[in-house]
Order: structure tokens, then sequence, then C-alpha cells
């Protein structure tokens, strides 16, 4: 494996053309890990100053949107002196194929980590056949 | 980098980021990541090792006249896992992002997070109480409140200009 320091820079969100933000905020796209499991698909989410409460997730029939408002501000009075991660919300979309079972969807958010598990509709899973022996 | 970086004169006068002002300094820094750099191509660490860090978490620094505020994106750590010590003029954020065991070994569609140690360290251009520092871990945001000393506060006067 390679051993390589990363920067980890957060991507601004790109905007549609005719569209405008209501907050006055820059947007950041969260990286996101997918995992696959025999049951279910995991998106982990990095969202760092979101919580439980300043989270949306909505889905609309496939199309699966998070949104994360970061709360945080510079302190009163306080002046930055280094700024090198910008403070924003978050925006991110996912399209979701028809094997996630869309009605269990399940979603918790720790120490600014969103973590979505999608649960694979029981025609996709992987099943093991038995084989029997005949005598 | 670019060469303005190298006329102290530009610089705006940001007392945290003293270390990037002396031009030896920066081109110190400079040679140090040439190596490192080179060594990188190559996929490999310099032999010496001096970097044992994987990331590189992004701080922002504010301050007013009585504290310091160093915050740092570091979503999903254990707070355990967090060490932060503190010099008398540098402070040091390191620590290990852990992998969940759940999803190690697991097939990965996309890995965008980055996972490993990680190594900070941040000059303190002024004098603290070093006993008196707090640090706090919430929604994946560490917050450093390092208070500034007496002698730091006196230290700064300000000069009434007369008119003769």
């Amino acid at each position: 494996m390679s051993v390589t320091m990363k920067e980890i820079e957060k991507k601004e969100a790109q905007l549609r053309e005719g569209v405008e933000r209501t907050r006055a905020r820059r947007v950041y796209i969260p990286s996101v890990d997918i995992i696959e499991r025999e049951e279910d698909i995991v998106l982990v989410a990095d969202m760092p100053g979101v919580d439980d409460k300043s989270l949306d997730i909505v889905l609309e029939k496939d199309t699966l949107t998070i949104d994360g408002r970061v709360e945080e501000a510079i302190p009163e009075g306080h002046r930055l002196a280094v700024s090198q991660y910008g403070i924003g919300d978050y925006h991110r979309v996912f399209t979701l194929s028809d094997e996630i079972d869309k009605e269990r969807i399940n979603a918790t958010v720790k120490h600014g980590v969103l973590r979505l598990t999608l649960p694979k509709t029981e025609a996709v899973k992987t099943r093991k056949i038995p084989v029997r022996a005949e005598a | 980098m670019t060469l303005r970086e190298l006329i102290p004169f530009t610089k705006k006068s940001v007392p945290v980021k003293r270390d990037r002002e002396n031009p030896f300094e920066l081109l110190r820094h400079d040679m140090d990541t040439l190596f490192d750099d080179f060594f990188r191509g190559f996929e490999m660490e310099p032999f010496w090792g001096r970097h044992e860090a994987r990331f590189s978490p992004k701080v922002d620094i504010t301050e007013n006249d009585r504290e310091i505020l160093v915050t740092a994106e570091l979503p999903g750590m254990n707070e355990k896992d967090i060490d932060i010590t503190l010099n008398h003029d540098s402070l040091t954020i390191k620590g290990d992002k852990k992998e969940e065991k759940e999803d190690k070994g697991k097939d990965y569609y996309r890995m965008e997070r980055s996972y490993g140690t990680f190594c900070r360290t941040i000059p303190i251009p002024v004098e603290i109480e070093t006993d008196k520092v707090n640090a706090l871990y919430r929604k994946g945001i560490l917050t450093i409140k390092i208070p500034k000393s007496a002698k730091a506060l006196e230290e700064k006067k300000k000069i009434t200009v007369k008119v003769e």
C-alpha cells in the first residue's frame, strides 16, 4: 500500500445554472466511502460540524439527497489568523438503484460522520443454494 | 510557493503565521519537502521516516485579545485516539483514525475519506497559560482553547500619537 501524505481538501459544490441559494454559506461536497456488504450497502460521509438536528436526508423516488447545515461560526470578537478549511454546509446527491429496499434505510450520525445503511432487497441478496447429496 | 512569499515585507502581519515570514525558514521547508516529494514519486517513504502521518487535518485559528482558538476538522474520531501535547511555543495534535472494524476487508465502491495517523504542529507565537488549555471534541470538530498569559497581554500596548 502506498504511503502518501494526503491533504484533505474539501470540494465546493457547484450550483446548477439558474439556481440560487437561500443561505449565504459556502456549500461543500462531503467525502464518502461506499461499502458493499452481504446484506446491505453502507454509505459513510464525513460531515464535521453536523449533528442529527442539522441533517436532512430526503429520498425522492431514486434520488437520495443529503443536506447538512453547519451552524458553527467564528466566535464573536475573534479574528481569523489561519484559515485552512472553509466553514460551510454540505450537499450531495446519490441515485439509488432498485436493488435497495427504500423502506428500511437507516441513518445515524456520530462525531460528524453520517452512516447510512441501505439494505438490499430480498431479490438481489446473494443466496447460497444448499446441495443435497442423493443416495 | 510563489516568489512573492520570499519577500517578507509584503506579508500580512498575521501573528500565528510567524514561521512562514522568515525566508530562510521557507527555503528550509521547501528543501525538506523536496525530498519527501521525490520519494513519494516512488511510493516509498524517505528512509529517515520523517512523515509518520498519513494525512494532515486542516485547522482554523482565530484569536482575540485573551485567547487563541484552534479548531480542526476530525470527523469520526474516538476522543481517546486524539493526543494533544503542548510545548511552550507549539501545539501538536496527533491521532490515529481507525477504519471501522465492521467495514474492514469489505468491498469498497468508493473511498474518499482518509484514515490513518496524522500529526500536526502549530507554532504559537505568544506566551500562553499552559495549564489552562482545554480541548473539546464535538460533532467531529476539535476545539482547543488556549488562553494567553498575563505577560503576553501586557506586552500589547497602544501608543498614542500626540500632536505638537
